[in-house]
């Protein structure tokens, strides 16, 4: 599970990143709220930590531009300021939770496994990029032209249409959508392909670059 | 017995149709000794019935004479060809663009763009240059031919959504309609997916 914490006092963000990442979750830590929106942009989260109070942009500042962009990776705030128009300013840009400093380390991580568990339940089921739209209870790939895929080509696509642009490696998302079952790696480039012969067919204005066993990421053409 | 709406010119209509089947076996033959795949899985030819012209006719308020049969109307020699992948159908598509004597008069891709209920074929008319007289007295002749491309998995559908359409008294004709689309577009991915195995494979 990988999480972006934006927090700029460095010694929280030091003590966070060591406890987040001694329980099992890969932390990208950045400074201010500029920089948070730059990795929002270009890699996929599982969740977003943010402080209020950063320079560049503040975490509502920033919140509010990545949400705008589309994305709805569960994002918890985490503020100094227990005053309730701050509350209820981070919730309206877009945060899931919140948590007033000083808090218990406990509960966050609580409240972070509340929420990414509770992740797809955000999730509209139908996903526009481009002039492509996967609709996610159908099972519907259309544009031009529509088809209806398998069980996991639906989970893949999903995964690449909520994160356009983003970078993914085949074992993550091998992770993402053959977690329980017994297969192996290889059927993530043969998914891929599936999907490849797919946009052309319906005529999306999109493809899926990368290589075999490599990372891949679905793109503009 | 009634005289045949296609006049004195079934018999060449007839000829044509059988020689274009052959044609396309010798090609399909060649194909399979250069690729060891087959080119096609199978051809259906018929002339459009006495009835379903005449019909045609008279729903385009036509005059029902061989003349607009031949002429008008452009699918009085009809051929299906169907193959077993798709990136099949294009190549046969190219074959028949490469014969002498043919001159494709219009194509109409339902596959990259599937009709409204789903239907997925690839159409063309030829018009074919034959040593027989046609309807306006030239020799060497001009007939039309209607072809229409597709794979099994899109044949299968269209069969049998052929034969529940006609049904009368369906309740739920909407959710019906809706539910014979899907079943296009699941084929149709199926479709996509093996020819992506065969790729890979390849």
């Amino acid at each position: 599970m990988k999480i972006l914490l934006a927090e700029d006092e460095v010694d929280l963000s030091r003590a966070l990143v060591a406890i987040l990442s001694h329980n099992g979750y890969e932390v990208t830590a950045v400074y201010d709220g500029e920089a948070a929106v730059e990795e929002a942009k270009s890699k996929a989260f599982d969740c977003m930590v943010f402080d209020i109070m950063m320079p560049k942009k503040d975490g509502i500042q920033a919140l509010t531009e990545i949400r705008a962009g589309g994305d709805n990776t569960p994002a918890l705030f985490l503020t100094a300021k227990a005053e309730m128009d701050d509350k209820i300013l981070g919730l309206n840009a877009g945060a899931d939770d919140y948590l007033t400093k000083p808090f218990a380390m406990q509960e966050l991580l609580a409240r972070l496994r509340s929420l990414m568990r509770r992740s797809n339940a955000y999730h509209s089921d139908q996903i526009t990029v481009g002039n492509l739209v996967l609709n996610t209870s159908e099972q519907e790939l259309k544009s031009q032209n529509a088809v209806r895929l398998a069980g996991p080509e639906t989970k893949l696509m999903e995964i690449l249409m909520r994160n356009p642009n983003k970078e993914f490696t085949t074992e993550e998302l091998f992770e993402k959508v053959w977690k329980d079952e017994q297969e192996n790696k290889d059927i993530v480039w043969v998914y891929i392909s599936y999907l490849r012969t797919k946009l052309v067919a319906v005529s999306a204005d999109l493809e899926i670059i990368g290589e075999e066993k490599k990372s891949f990421c679905l793109r503009l053409k | 017995m009634e005289e045949s709406i296609y006049g004195t010119y079934k018999e060449s209509m007839e000829k044509i149709m059988q020689t274009l089947v052959e044609e396309l076996e010798k090609k399909n033959n060649l194909i399979f000794q250069e690729t060891g795949e087959k080119g096609y899985e199978h051809i259906t030819a018929r002339l459009k019935s006495d009835q379903s012209m005449r019909k045609k006719l008279l729903s385009k308020k036509l005059p029902i004479d061989t003349y607009h049969a031949l002429r008008s109307l452009r699918d009085s020699i009809g051929l299906r060809i169907i193959c077993s992948f798709r990136d099949d159908v294009y190549n046969m598509v190219d074959e028949l663009k490469q014969m002498p004597e043919v001159e494709v008069i219009e194509e109409k891709d339902y596959i990259k763009k599937a009709k409204e209920n789903g239907y997925r074929s690839y159409h063309m008319i030829l018009e074919m240059t034959v040593p027989y007289e046609d309807v306006d007295g030239n020799l060497p002749g001009k007939y039309y031919v209607e072809i229409q491309l597709r794979t099994i998995a899109m044949d299968t559908w269209a069969e049998l959504e052929h034969k529940i359409r006609y049904k009368k008294d369906v309740a739920n004709r909407e959710v019906i309609a809706s539910e014979l689309k899907r079943c296009a577009d699941e084929l149709a991915s199926c479709d996509l997916s093996m020819q992506t195995i065969r790729d890979l494979i390849r």
